[in-house]
């Protein structure tokens, strides 16, 4: 039985950097250090073109080429005959390598040197062990299959989005043992995602936003595909996007309303998953270690299927409110609370909300919880479905099909962590309560 | 007057060769197919005229079939702690059993070798493992160096090697 290139995947994490043979067309041999080596499926594997140099020259004349890769723990080497194909310069491929690249750069000391030009795609044509001696290799830490069918089964109980999110995490540390993650969702009107639910952060950082395209987690929501880093890396620094996209707002010189992006000083590994639902991409599973080489090719493939998982669930829960949602009851008049009043301030420009001078949301949630606030103050609303909100022309919602949900989870743990005076209490499916114990008193900016 | 050509390899491009490196040995067949091995220790003559390598036969049994063949082989050293790479080529290449000595230059190599790779978080073990080879499996390539470049990655990979100053 011949090896396919998924059984040796270990030994293309770069620990032992793997060596390659091209040749001219006169027959001259030449030898190089390769500083990534791609998985791309079971026949193919991709190299980091950054110099035209020799390998390059040969490579366009004589498609050939030899690689050894060796195993970091038994130290087998492989031998793989390959044979080139095409380059990549953009695409999922190639900024997946790009970011590892960027990873790999920084752990070598070789930032500003590595810059990926291509990803070049080879076809394996064989891959033979090579005779020699190695070492017994360790039991594994942990099952991932049995991991991730435990985390299947325990997504497939969630009724609801938070309940569904929360449970993703939890699967997260005691199946998988990962301890720092993140759960953000996209905004397609704004291009940026927003963080719904994090774990093992000190502030749990909801609401926080980041610019697709920009770090890790960006690029790997803007090309759908999962980038995994074995090192730390300073290019791929996600929170100093959110940095630079706050000094270039005009609201920051007077205001703050940047939430902090929960993470990691400097993680050492990371991982960026999209969470796809139906045909879109609804955001992304973030997880990271402050160790090296933390996560393998392995712990992305499982990643991989849980997040597909918890898409469909995502998109299956949607539907289901959708076609379970009753109408409103009748308005009733609540009972208005006594106390001090408080102040809650709308701004047009962004639908940033403040309660008296503490920023607490924007955009589409920000305008969801300014509806609220007018019924409730002209009317004396309070128990709202989900079905109206999303038909309410007051609400920028950018289309039905939006993550409505996910908004006023948002919302929902944003007035939960500001000790607001106004709560959202779920009242069942689709359906919720908007309970304000102070008077409150709206100010349009 | 004629002046006698200077090895390509000056004094201290033989210490840079024969210390803790990794080495990788690249041959190509009469059909144009690359192939390569990992090689175990290295020594330069004294007149710095020709280098021996020194591999494991049933390793590098494609390298060696193709060698006898046609002579033409690139051996690349680099350094893992500093980057510091250099190919040579040769195209008189003889494959012989171990000389007088090799031995120890091999058993040298490889402690040197693991003793590069410790600050990088390799064991020893791991790294006497992966050169480990029975004596009798050991043979050297003897060439004279007619090419050589730097191939440390940067700008400047893939010039001709000049001497260290």
């Amino acid at each position: 039985m011949t090896l396919k290139v998924d059984a040796i995947r270990e030994c293309l994490e770069g620990v032992i950097p793997g060596t390659m043979a091209t040749a001219s067309p006169d027959g001259t041999p030449n030898v190089a250090y390769l500083s990534q080596v791609q998985f791309v499926d079971s026949d193919h594997v991709a190299l980091s073109y950054q110099f035209f140099n020799k390998t390059r020259q040969n490579i366009m004349a004589n498609p050939r080429a030899a690689l050894i890769v060796t195993n970091p723990v038994t130290v087998m080497q492989y031998r793989l005959s390959l044979e080139y194909l095409r380059t990549e310069t953009s695409g999922p491929l190639f900024e997946s390598m790009k970011a590892k690249l960027a990873g790999i750069a920084s752990h070598t000391g070789m930032s500003g040197v590595f810059r990926l030009l291509g990803a070049d795609v080879f076809r394996v044509h064989s891959i033979q062990p090579v005779p020699g001696q190695t070492l017994p290799a360790p039991p594994p830490h942990r099952n991932l299959l049995s991991a991730l069918r435990n985390c299947s089964e325990r997504l497939a109980a969630c009724a609801d989005l938070e309940k569904l999110l929360a449970e993703t995490l939890a699967c997260l540390k005691q199946q998988f043992g990962i301890e720092h993650t993140m759960i953000l969702m996209l905004d397609q009107a704004t291009r940026r995602l927003y963080t719904v639910a994090s774990h093992g952060y000190d502030a749990s950082g909801v609401g926080s936003e980041i610019p697709l395209g920009e770090g890790v987690i960006g690029v790997a929501a803007r090309e759908c595909t999962p980038i995994r880093i074995s090192h730390m890396n300073a290019e791929y620094g996600y929170s100093r996007a959110v940095r630079e996209s706050t000094a270039g707002s005009d609201w920051a010189s007077a205001l703050e309303t940047e939430i902090p992006l929960p993470g990691l000083r400097a993680p050492r590994s990371q991982l960026a998953v999209p969470i796809v639902g139906g045909a879109r991409l609804l955001g992304i599973l973030y997880v990271e270690s402050p160790q090296d080489l933390r996560f393998t090719y392995d712990d992305e493939d499982a990643l991989v299927s849980l997040a597909r998982q918890l898409g469909m669930t995502i998109h299956l829960l949607q539907m289901a409110a959708d076609a379970s949602e009753e109408t409103s009851h009748p308005v009733q008049a609540a009972t208005r609370p006594h106390g001090l009043p408080l102040a809650v301030r709308h701004f047009a420009g962004n639908d940033s909300i403040f309660l008296g001078d503490d920023y607490l949301i924007k955009g589409v949630a920000g305008s969801i919880f300014w509806t609220l606030l007018r019924d409730y103050t002209d009317k004396g609303r309070t128990e709202f479905t989900n079905r109206e909100l999303r038909l309410d022309g007051r609400i920028r919602l950018p289309d039905v099909s939006d993550n409505l949900e996910a908004r006023l989870l948002l919302l929902g743990k944003r007035l939960v962590e500001h000790e607001a005076a106004i709560r959202i209490e779920k009242t069942g499916r689709g359906r919720f309560r908007l309970r304000v114990d102070r008077p409150v008193h709206l100010r349009a900016e | 007057m004629p002046i006698a050509h200077e090895p390509l390899v000056d004094a201290g491009h033989a210490d840079f060769l024969q210390c803790g490196i990794s080495i990788c040995i690249g041959a190509c067949d009469r059909d144009l197919t690359p192939t390569l091995a990992r090689g175990t220790g290295c020594r330069v003559a004294p007149d710095r005229r020709t280098v021996t390598v020194f591999l494991s036969a049933t390793q590098g049994a494609l390298v060696l079939r193709a060698v006898r063949d046609n002579g033409v082989i690139s051996v690349v050293f680099s350094q893992p702690s500093t980057h510091k790479t250099v190919q040579l080529k040769g195209r008189d290449t003889a494959v012989a059993g171990l000389q007088p000595g090799d031995a120890d230059i091999i058993g040298r190599y490889r402690d040197a070798f693991a003793r590069e790779l410790e600050p990088l978080g390799f064991g020893e073990v791991l790294i006497q493992t992966l050169l480990a080879c029975p004596p009798a499996d050991l043979v050297g390539l003897t060439f004279t160096p007619c090419e050589a470049y730097s191939q440390t990655p940067g700008p400047k990979a893939g010039e001709p090697l000049k001497a260290d100053t």
